[in-house]
């Protein structure tokens, strides 16, 4: 557990305590980045630099800026109009179920359930060409199916788009 | 032979042929490089007033009469007749000021000067650093020769020159056609009786 | 980075570790500022020399000889300018955006191979790191809109987002075609084994590349006569100028990863290890990198801006079909061995692809029009 860990878990640590106590939503999603990036350093800490790398480009690239697009669509972007969430009731049970979450989260890591699924001779570093051959040789029917669901939802938007439009016309 | 993107191509051959051909035909570029170069303007154009002088800045033709004063709508003239010792006016202003930052250049006061001496400019270069005093254009800065005006109009300045020689002529001709009426009534008439040869009493002359 | 740390350490053994990394550390994030800001700064004043020479003008040419010091002009009036803020605007994302928008622009050339061994990190994932950066900039995009509190920034970022989220795909495609082919994520190993047909590929990357940089013909979020200035409009002073520096440094790396994945990089006649074949390789890549930003410039010169819906099209009905087809050419072009009948193939089914995406989308351009003045 070297210097650059903690910083690095204070760091996310920082911004995903921001990303749920902040009052302007945009400012809660810019947060929510900081956490992400914070997640993929620690990738790079671990050495699955293939994972770190996707990650900021899945994470911020695209699913940040779908989180932003939907935050638009809300009507109280700026926290200013109602009562205050942070620190309220809802707030304090759901922060009371997520430390339950975490506890159970950490038991299983620390316990032996996980190493029961992974198989053995798992690193914790691989390179992309073994994460790619993996995925090609021995987890191809998931890949497949991944493949398949993430097509059927393209289809779907396609054709809510489509009907939209046959809608308005 | 028609491949798609042909287009894009076509236009990338035309740029690339202006580009080039900018450097070795320097005809071809519009830039007018101001202040060294100036761009002609056409003849007719006109910017803020000036008084005409024929031959020397002492002699304008301007008579300080006061029309252009008076015709002007904005009041951006301002006119004070310039007088000898005695308090005798002598057909010359004295002061001559013009606030362009007033005048509109609707060029009224050329039209209505009698005496063709207020014509308009086209020196566009009037920027100053000032606002009022600087923006005031007095009677110095106004006089301009009639060669000047020849050079930046030469169709109006020729046509005032011509009006102004006609008219010179026709005041000669009258003069003369009058003196020549004097002369042969003089002639005709028979002579008046001379005055008495008697001397006269010397009219002031110490003799 | 590790083989200027080497290099240091072996010249100077008494210095203390840390001081040799840090000047490890210093040294080549100091040649990327000194050297790509240059070229930024030039690069601004040659684009509008360029553009001027093909409109039939001269560029600026009053500053100092040709114009040269105009750059430093420029930067002195921005940095003069008053930085204004809107009143309703969200002080910290108006703030941050155009730091977001120029950081990503600078990272992608720690992976940028200048010679051989000499690139800022040798990263193993290196394409794939220049590519996730390059979408950071997205966020920026867009909080730089929102935070402006004004419809038409709003509406320019999200025409912005859409364009660089949509051009993302065939760009990174185009990349994946590359790094099929070179077997390896690393951008130096990537350079060094070039030598093959890869050319075919850099079309769908520069454009791709042109798209994601938001340069012209993509030019429609930034160009001044649609919705004023689309996402930058709210922005005055150094924060104007961090934008278009962003953007700016964006299309150069675009450019530099281009000439790095498609052009070979460092390689040319006389390229090597050692000093002279360094300097001669650091030769070889800035003049193809300056090679790729003249055919920039000379693009804006030349092409019409795409209307927003057009440009969506373009990528989703056109570029990403190519990328795939392109893909699977160059999955072709590995496995099949004769290398001639590698190049029938290859190219007839490129050609009969381009054929068939041209007929298809071919119902979206204009028929010719008859007009009749009655």
């Amino acid at each position: 557990m070297n210097i650059a860990f903690w910083i690095i878990s204070a760091v996310t640590v920082l911004g995903a305590l921001l990303a749920v106590t902040l009052r302007n939503l945009v400012h809660c999603v810019l947060a929510l980045i900081l956490f992400f990036i914070g997640i993929a350093a620690h990738y790079f800490l671990l050495r699955a630099d293939f994972l770190g790398a996707v990650q900021i480009l899945i994470y911020v690239g695209a699913v940040a800026v779908l989180i932003l697009f939907a935050i638009m669509l809300t009507h109280n972007v700026t926290g200013t109009e109602g009562p205050r969430e942070v620190l309220g009731v809802k707030w304090w049970s759901g922060s009371a179920i997520a430390a339950v979450l975490a506890i159970l989260l950490k038991k299983a890591i620390q316990g032996d359930a996980l190493s029961a699924i992974l198989p053995a001779g798992a690193k914790a570093h691989s390179s992309a060409a073994e994460i790619g051959k993996a995925l090609v040789a021995g987890w191809v029917v998931p890949l497949e199916a991944i493949a398949i669901l993430l097509t059927a939802a393209l289809i779907g938007a396609v054709v809510i788009a489509l009907e939209e439009i046959r809608k308005s016309r | 032979m028609n491949y798609p993107g042909k287009g894009l191509v076509d236009g990338l051959a035309v740029t690339a042929r202006n580009f080039v051909g900018s450097y070795f035909y320097t005809d071809r570029l519009t830039t007018v490089q101001y202040p060294e170069e100036r761009v002609q303007t056409p003849e007719n154009s006109r910017t803020f007033p000036f008084l005409v002088f024929d031959e020397s800045p002492d002699k304008p033709r301007c008579t300080a009469c006061k029309i252009c004063e008076v015709e002007c709508p904005p009041k951006c003239i301002y006119i004070v007749m310039d007088r000898d010792e005695k308090g005798k006016p002598r057909q010359q202003p004295k002061i001559f000021d013009i606030d362009i930052s007033v005048c509109m250049q609707c060029q009224i006061c050329v039209e209505v000067c009698p005496f063709e001496s207020i014509k308009m400019d086209n020196d566009y270069e009037k920027s100053r650093y000032g606002r009022f005093n600087e923006l005031m254009l007095r009677l110095p800065d106004l006089l301009k020769s009639n060669e000047y005006y020849r050079q930046i109009k030469p169709t109006e300045a020729a046509a005032v020159d011509a009006k102004l020689k006609a008219e010179a002529e026709a005041k000669a001709a009258k003069k003369a056609a009058a003196a020549a009426v004097a002369a042969a009534k003089a002639a005709a008439s028979p002579p008046a009786t001379p005055p008495p040869a008697s001397p006269k009493p010397p009219e002031g002359s110490a003799a | 980075m590790e083989k200027i740390y080497q290099l240091l350490h072996a010249l100077l053994p008494s210095v203390p570790v840390w001081t040799v990394w840090i000047a490890a550390f210093l040294i080549p994030i100091g040649f990327i500022f000194g050297v790509y800001l240059t070229i930024f700064a030039f690069t601004t004043l040659v684009e509008r020399k360029a553009l001027g020479r093909i409109q039939n003008r001269y560029g600026p040419n009053r500053v100092g000889p040709f114009g040269i010091l105009q750059p430093m002009a420029d930067g002195l009036k921005i940095l003069l300018k008053e930085d204004i803020v809107p009143r309703a605007a969200d002080k910290f994302s108006h703030f941050l955006a155009p730091v977001l928008i120029v950081v990503p622009g600078l990272l992608v050339y720690l992976v940028v191979p200048v010679a051989p061994g000499m690139v800022a990190v040798d990263l193993k994932i290196g394409v794939l790191f220049a590519l996730a950066v390059g979408t950071v900039s997205v966020i920026a995009l867009f909080m730089a809109g929102w935070a402006s509190r004004n419809k038409f920034s709003l509406l320019g970022a999200m025409r912005a987002v859409a364009q660089v989220v949509s051009y993302e795909v065939p760009t990174v495609m185009a990349g994946v075609a590359v790094i099929m082919a070179a077997g390896t994520l690393s951008t130096l190993t990537i350079v060094e084994r070039q030598g093959g047909g890869i050319l075919n590929i850099s079309n769908l990357f520069v454009i791709g590349g042109l798209a994601e940089s938001a340069r012209c013909p993509f030019d429609l979020p930034e160009a001044e006569s649609e919705l004023i200035g689309g996402y930058h409009t709210e922005y005055s002073g150094f924060k104007f100028a961090l934008f278009q520096m962003g953007e700016y440094l964006a299309g150069m790396a675009m450019a530099g990863v281009t000439v790095t994945l498609f052009l070979g990089g460092y390689m040319g006649p006389g390229s090597g290890p050692g000093l002279v074949g360094g300097l001669i390789s650091m030769f070889w890549f800035f003049g193809k990198l300056t090679g790729m930003i003249a055919l920039n410039i000379w693009i804006r010169g030349t092409w019409p801006r795409l209307r927003v819906d057009q440009l969506m099209g373009f990528a989703w009905k056109v570029l990403l079909p190519l990328a795939l087809v392109n893909i699977v050419a160059v999955g072709l072009w590995h496995f099949l061995t004769p290398r001639p009948v590698a190049w029938v193939v290859t190219t007839g089914w490129l050609a009969i692809w381009v054929v068939v995406l041209t007929k298809c989308n071919a119902g979206a351009a204009l028929e010719k029009r008859e007009y009749r003045y009655i």
